[in-house]
């Protein structure tokens, strides 16, 4: 598995409806978390308006996984990853498994926990 | 039977002696072929049913040698008589096996056993269109448990790797294991079931002078013997079988070689583990009729139990086949009831007259190492800060604490502690826990939350506050930051950031409020930039206007964007500068370059306890226990108790007249601290005990926060066999002129 690079973007909280409208610009991948939180992967700038709460977020670090290493994720991951957003443990570590509908996928996992994900795999 | 062995002749060790084994055997058949036992005695099956023929293989013990292939170099040890098999690492070094490898497969239907109920269940699966897998043993797949899930546990023959496999469906097909003995003298060798015989003299083995208890058994030459089984004689091989008549007349007949046919019973030690989607089909399913109940003899070879320890144990008052399991530990071994259990049953179903149900069996139904049990098991992920590595270059010794590596120390932590109370200081409290509370019900929810009136916090400003559960009593502690009318920053201890995530969420969906809660623990750094010189460092680095106590803004602090907060949890000035993780290390280098020339220098967690307790600032969960309301701390103020209602406020109104005989004090005494945790004495009882406990260079003398638990509180007592002053606190600076200087 090749290092973990940083992954900015936004973090944003809002009502579950309110998030639904949002409109994201090409190219941000949008990992809807829990149904009132999303991050937005490659995006700078937070969406605003009445109950959205988007702040810069410099956190997460991750790869985009080749089909070799998202198959060593798999490996290492106790539950069956599906196409969308995966959230558990991989290789007991937090982590995020985005998987597109073109069959890109994203590692994604808090700074802090860089270390001991990049270790395990 | 299992072999699958060598395909030509060889020789392995056994007990250091070679033995020579011919191709296809297993390892305990070339030692019933050379006319000895692989085990130290006990009835043999070589299908893996019993522990009888358990030995360490190549350095791995309770191996069922029946179902290890003999091949060239194989090292075998019989495990002693008397007990389980020696493990002294000294006297003979274990090599660590590789971690083993685990591999995963999803399925609909797993079926075990390959017999003809199995094959035809799994047939009858595909055909409805689901995917199968079928493990079979003779076919060299280990199924070792049954989890729930259902999850299927499966040991990959001949790798190091052991099959994870979740299925919607699980089919027990494990057909029937045969009847063992429980009479006197059942521990002897020579004593084969009917199957062992049959594949043994199929094999080529001879069994001279072989007589059989129960039907006779084809292909098998051997006299077939009537009558009840009473006995067997001998010293270490069976020399004779006593058997009776029906009037209870004895015979004994000469033999070598015993051939048990006495019946069957389930092979159920899988179905026995999990009743989640697990269906028992064929033999395994079957009522078979129980063994006569044991009189006399070990029941369970596996433990060792004798049927004399059940009847003290059902004189006991133990009348349940799981009671009976627990108080004897029959059953509790290698085979897990797969010898006893018939017996067991019979036992109680003679006393009772109702057979009782088998008792559950527990994974692993097969022996499996620590390496292969342990795979893919990983241990707690502990989080490491952004400036980890800056802490290791400063000589940092590293611990965790609350989820995260933090350092204690860099070295010399009374040096750290002056740099504190003299100069400037750096600490890294990134760990804490943050978050923010934004929404037009901000106000109210952080109202009912916390018991301090929030509504009094101007923006700009900020507050200590406690966290209370209803019952009243302390969970959390921290601050409440108020940046505008609807939005706050809270934060929690490292410790306890989770928890009260988890609380604020729980609550604000009861309450159904209109607040946003975003956590930021782990996207935000923090950096407590504190001691008398602090001021002065942040302004040459970007901090034009000092902050009063307990206000707080928004600064680039050398460039880097940060929330400036002034508190003190030090007893010096202290701004904890909250600023976006991946701008941490730029930020403390920074900091400790701009502070060289003001003699700054880090500061670890041991320094900071110390630093606090001078102060007098209690830790959650290190100072409180699970039932400290603030009263018990003296921390009465920190609750408006005119205020509308918060959380814990009927708790405590509820109490507040009542008498309390618990208190958290100050104590001090001259020399040395005592350890933590040492008794508080007083007239001969012990009262209490010390929670934090330090020898302050500062103060000269040892101060500390302890537990009265009985009034009226004293104002002097013992501590390690010295008297102690119970004291207010702070031990430091009791005005709090440094903190707000």
């Amino acid at each position: 598995m090749r290092a973990l690079e940083p992954m900015p973007g936004v973090r944003v909280v809002g009502h579950a409806d309110a998030l639904d409208r949002l409109a994201f610009p090409g190219g941000v991948t949008v990992l809807r978390i829990a149904p009132d939180e999303l991050i937005a992967v490659g995006m700078a700038d937070g969406p605003t308006g009445y109950a959205i709460l988007g702040e810069a977020e410099t956190g997460f670090v991750g790869r985009w996984l080749d089909a070799g290493e998202l198959a060593a994720v798999r490996r290492h991951v106790e539950w069956p990853l599906h196409d969308g957003l995966n959230q558990g443990l991989v290789a007991g570590v937090p982590a995020r498994v985005w998987i597109g509908d073109d069959g890109r996928a994203l590692l994604l996992v808090a700074g802090a926990y860089a270390h001991e994900l990049e270790a395990r795999l | 039977m299992s072999s699958g062995g060598s395909s030509e002749r060889g020789t392995f060790l056994l007990d250091g002696e070679v033995h020579v084994y011919e191709p296809g055997d297993s390892v305990a058949m070339a030692v019933v072929r050379a006319g000895d036992h692989p085990g130290r005695g006990g009835t043999l099956c070589l299908a893996g049913d019993c522990g009888n023929c358990l030995g360490e293989v190549d350095g791995t013990a309770y191996v069922r040698t029946c179902l290890t292939p003999a091949r060239p170099g194989l090292a075998v040890r019989r495990h002693p008589a008397d007990g389980p098999p020696p493990w002294d690492p000294a006297a003979r070094p274990v090599q660590p096996a590789p971690p083993g490898e685990v591999r995963r497969l999803e399925t609909e239907v797993v079926v075990i056993g390959g017999g003809p109920a199995g094959r035809a269940a799994a047939d009858e699966a595909r055909a409805a269109g689901s995917a199968v897998a079928l493990f079979d043993g003779a076919e060299g797949h280990e199924v070792v448990g049954i989890f729930p899930g259902p999850t299927v546990i499966v040991r990959i023959p001949g790798e190091q790797a052991m099959l994870h496999v979740r299925a919607a469906r699980v089919i027990v097909a494990t057909g029937a294991a045969e009847l063992h003995p429980v009479c006197p003298g059942n521990r002897l060798a020579g004593l084969l079931t009917a199957r062992a015989a049959a594949g043994l003299v199929s094999s080529g083995i001879s069994l001279p002078d072989a007589v059989v208890v129960g039907p006779a058994i084809p292909g098998v030459e051997a006299q077939s013997l009537e009558g009840r089984l009473v006995r067997f004689e001998g010293e270490a091989r069976v020399t004779a079988v006593v058997t009776a008549d029906a009037g209870g007349r004895e015979t004994r007949h000469a033999c070598s070689t015993v051939i048990l046919n006495l019946g069957r019973a389930p092979r159920d030690v899988l179905a026995r583990m999990s009743d989640e989607a697990v269906t028992v089909i064929g033999s395994a399913a079957e009522t078979f009729p129980l063994p006569p109940p044991p009189t006399a003899g070990v029941i369970c070879p596996c433990a060792g139990t004798t049927v004399e320890d059940l009847e003290g144990a059902w004189a006991r008052g133990f009348h349940e086949v799981e009671l009976l399991k627990r108080a004897t530990l029959c059953g509790t071994g290698t085979c897990q009831g797969g010898a006893c259990l018939p017996h067991l049953r019979s036992f109680v179903a003679a006393r009772t007259g109702a057979i009782p149900d088998p008792f559950t069996a527990r994974p692993a139904s097969r022996q499996i190492t620590l390496g292969e049990a342990a795979a893919d098991v990983h241990l707690d992920a502990f989080r490491r800060t952004a400036l980890h590595d800056e802490h290791l270059a400063a000589g940092a010794l590293m611990d965790r604490f609350g989820g995260w590596w933090r350092p204690w120390h860099y070295g010399d932590h009374l040096a750290e502690h002056r740099a504190v109370r003299e100069r400037v200081s750096l600490g890294d409290v990134s760990t804490l826990g943050k978050f923010i509370a934004e929404g037009p019900d901000a106000v109210e929810f952080l109202q009912r939350l916390y018991p301090t009136d929030v509504s009094t916090i101007r923006p700009g400003r900020s507050r200590y506050a406690l966290l209370l559960n209803e019952r009243g009593h302390v969970i959390d502690d921290g601050m409440i930051v108020r940046e505008s009318d609807d939005r706050f920053v809270l934060t929690f201890t490292t410790g306890g950031a989770g928890n009260a995530e988890m609380w604020m969420r729980d609550w604000l969906e009861t309450w159904a409020l209109d607040v946003r809660l975003m956590d930021r623990t782990m996207s935000l750094g923090a950096i407590n930039v504190t001691g008398p010189r602090a001021p002065e460092l942040l302004g040459r680095v970007g901090l034009a206007a000092p902050l009063r106590f307990l206000e707080h803004a928004r600064v680039p602090i050398a460039g880097v964007p940060c929330h400036v907060m002034r508190l003190s949890f030090t007893g010096e000035a202290s701004y904890e500068l909250h600023h976006p993780v991946d701008r941490s290390v730029e930020l403390w280098q920074a900091l400790m370059g701009a502070g060289q020339e003001l003699g700054i220098a880090p500061h670890g967690l041991q320094a900071l306890f110390a630093l606090r307790l001078e102060k007098g600032h209690v830790i959650i969960g290190m100072d409180t226990e699970l039932d400290t309301t603030p009263r018990r701390l003296g921390m009465d103020w920190a609750v408006a108790v005119d205020k509308s209602d918060f959380l814990g406020r009927v708790a405590l109104a509820r109490t507040s007249s009542l008498p309390d005989h618990r208190r958290l004090v100050g104590l001090t005494m001259p020399g040395e601290a005592p350890v933590e945790g040492s008794p508080i004495w007083s007239e001969g009882d012990v009262i209490g005990h010390v929670t934090s406990s330090f020898t302050s260079p500062t103060l000269g003398r040892a101060v500390m926060l302890g537990w009265l638990k009985r009034s009226p509180f004293p104002g002097a007592v013992e501590i390690a066999g010295r008297p102690a002053a119970v004291t207010s606190t702070p031990f430091y600076d009791p005005e709090g002129t440094r903190a707000r200087a």
